[in-house]
């Protein structure tokens, strides 16, 4: 670890609070109707989307309505994407390379990864999906799968902030406002800054261009036999990249436009982009602490729980740093002591699988970042981390996605762990639980755990079923032992967690993932959102009690100190002995000299 | 083929999703509320 790396890590966190509060605020003016300086120019395009759409927008939804509304969008837009990507082949628009129709278990795989903010990828999308796909059938989604989370989010703190209503706001107005306003704006601002920096955005064919330096390569030829041929040119993959590249950070989608993500120089050029990258996926689930605050009255609550998400990054961040500052202790020899160790030309530390534009630190940083949010995103290889470092990612996700969380749905999974802490506080002390003058009783904390539990009951059941399944399951993998095992781990806890990203790998474009990564993310998006939206409907029927001195703050740092702990005990340890069996025992092993091909 | 068993089992979760917001709020009746 160096000073510079740390100064680096800070450095971020600093643009971070600067910017969550500005944020913030305007999301809480744009969600509540007020007056924002863009309305001369969005409020003639709302009323005109309404229009045409028959939305009343003054009308009020109650928690199932807006549920059910969510649900008919959602189901819509999945099929929606499962037609263009099947259709693409047929379709004369914007796709230079002829690419074929998307098969279809990887077809219903992506539309479902997409719909649910996943972005899961079991394909190479410079080679599978044509620019038509991208944008129509996978950026908008970018944008629709985000301003729902936010949308959920939102009708969740009008659940706790209203007193004896029956309604939460209406679903297509808050998913309107918070496309139009907030998603659009900045990735405007944002697309034209990464192009700034060398990202494209264009809709040429692939360039071929000739290798400075042609090269050698042996493989196997159709006989089987190894064939030598020299490779003297190169496909250089183009497309509309800067405009999805924005939406992808912003949105926490994390889908990249091309294989290599986030580790693409066209996707991310440059130091400068890197930052803004990272700074785009914690800007609204940041911000949205501010407008709880804000929204229900008490804005030391909003930065209660942002400080209980900076603890928990900073535990994240910290670990995975320390880790992949070490040396990969089965690299015997001079040569490979010396680069991995720390030398002037050198970052040190364990560089395989990062890019050296963006070192140790950044890489960390980077993967520390796009897991706590379900952003999905990544600047190096996760699959290549050392035990513990890879670890981090995963055990983020594992913690339900509330560490700043997807955007909107970091917010609400983690108000639903507020309502946990606050119901056990209630325990320790012998009084009725409230949260902000709202007495939480069985109903609220038997749906609460049901969201609490449906998500270990996803990853481990299906993790389960491939690891002892050697003809669809294992025979997918590339390393064997804890590793492998950590493999199919990840993938399932990405899908669930919504995140998207890949500890890699592993072969998940087969018919059994497909199908089962897809059902795992409908599962973590839908039946987690439902008992999440009752809560906030039961809450919001209920009276607004005057504080007392029986009422427990949720503004200082005991309150904070508190979630904390039940999020470790609920994220943490439900996953520790699937931890065990994978990063912790490779960890041990790697220490023993065993390494597992 | 494939098509068709995608749309139906895609058709399929969301029903099932629409029925378990319903279940989901007849479990109020049995929660002990005030």
């Amino acid at each position: 670890m160096t000073a510079n790396g740390w100064l680096q890590i800070a450095f971020f966190f600093a643009l971070l609070l600067l910017a969550a509060k500005p944020m913030g605020l305007y999301m809480a003016r744009v969600y509540e109707r007020k007056k924002t300086w863009l309305d001369p120019v969005l409020g003639p395009i709302e009323r005109l989307l309404y229009r045409v759409t028959g939305v009343d927008a003054d009308s009020e939804m109650k928690w199932t309505e807006y549920g059910a509304a969510m649900l008919i969008f959602s189901c819509a837009t999945l099929l929606l994407t499962y037609a263009i990507e099947r259709l693409q082949h047929a379709i004369p628009l914007w796709n230079p390379q002829h690419l074929a129709a998307v098969e279809p278990y990887l077809a219903w795989n992506t539309a479902a990864s997409f719909t649910t903010n996943t972005n899961w990828q079991s394909y190479v999308p410079e080679q599978t999906m044509s620019y038509l796909t991208q944008m129509a059938g996978l950026a908008t989604h970018n944008f629709w799968s985000a301003a729902t989370g936010m949308a959920l989010a939102i009708a969740f703190i009008r659940g706790i902030s209203q007193r004896e209503s029956k309604t939460l706001g209406n679903f297509w107005v808050d998913l309107t406002r918070g496309t139009l306003w907030v998603l659009l704006p900045i990735c405007i601002v944002s697309a034209l800054a990464l192009v700034s920096q060398g990202a494209i955005q264009n809709l040429k064919p692939y360039d071929t261009v000739t290798l400075v330096e042609p090269q050698t390569v042996t493989a196997p030829g159709a006989d089987g036999k190894p064939v030598t041929t020299t490779v003297t040119t190169q496909t250089i993959a183009q497309g509309p990249l800067a405009s999805q590249e924005a939406i992808k950070e912003l949105g926490t989608n994390g889908g990249g436009f091309f294989n290599a993500n986030s580790a693409h120089p066209f996707e991310n050029p440059t130091p400068f982009s890197n930052l803004l990258e990272m700074l785009l996926i914690f800007l609204i689930p940041a911000g949205l602490c501010i407008t709880l605050g804000r929204m229900v009255g008490s804005p030391g609550h909003g930065w209660a729980v942002f400080a209980a998400m900076s603890v928990l990054w900073f535990a994240g961040v910290a670990t995975c740093y320390w880790a992949e500052s070490q040396p990969n202790p089965l690299l015997h020899g001079v040569n490979q002591r010396v680069a991995m160790s720390g030398a002037a030309q050198s970052s040190g530390g364990n560089m395989e699988g990062k890019e050296v534009r963006f070192g140790v630190a950044n890489s960390a940083l980077f993967a520390t970042v796009t897991t706590d949010a379900s952003c999905g995103a990544v600047n190096s290889m996760h699959d290549s981390f050392m035990p513990l470092g890879g670890m981090v990612p995963l055990a983020n996700i594992m913690m339900g996605e509330i560490i700043f969380g997807g955007v909107g749905s970091g917010m609400y999974g983690m108000l639903i762990l507020v309502i946990v802490t606050v119901f056990i506080a209630g325990l320790m002390v012998g009084r009725t639980p409230e949260y902000l003058g709202k007495k939480v009783q069985a109903y609220e904390v038997q749906l609460s755990m049901l969201y609490v539990l449906i998500f270990p009951l996803v990853i481990l059941g299906f993790t389960a079923v491939s690891v002892l399944a050697p003809s669809f399951g294992t025979s997918s993998l590339s390393n064997h032992g804890p590793h492998g095992f950590t493999q199919i781990l990840y993938a399932y806890t990405s899908s669930a967690g919504n995140n998207g990203s890949a500890f890699a790998g592993l072969n998940a474009n087969t018919h059994w993932y497909n199908a089962t990564l897809g059902i795992t993310m409908l599962v973590g998006r839908f039946l987690m959102m439902i008992p999440m939206l009752a809560v906030a409907g039961s809450l919001a029927t209920k009276k607004i009690a005057p504080e007392s001195l029986g009422t427990f703050p949720v503004n200082n740092t005991l309150f904070t100190v508190l979630l904390v702990g039940v999020i470790l005990i609920v994220g943490a340890l439900t996953f520790f002995p699937a931890l065990s069996l994978g990063p912790i025992l490779e960890h041990l092993l790697l220490r023993s000299g065993i390494s597992f091909a | 083929m494939s098509d068709i068993v995608f749309l139906a089992a895609s058709f399929a979760f969301f029903f099932v999703a629409v029925l378990y917001v319903y279940g989901c709020q007849s479990l109020k009746g049995g929660g002990g509320n005030a």
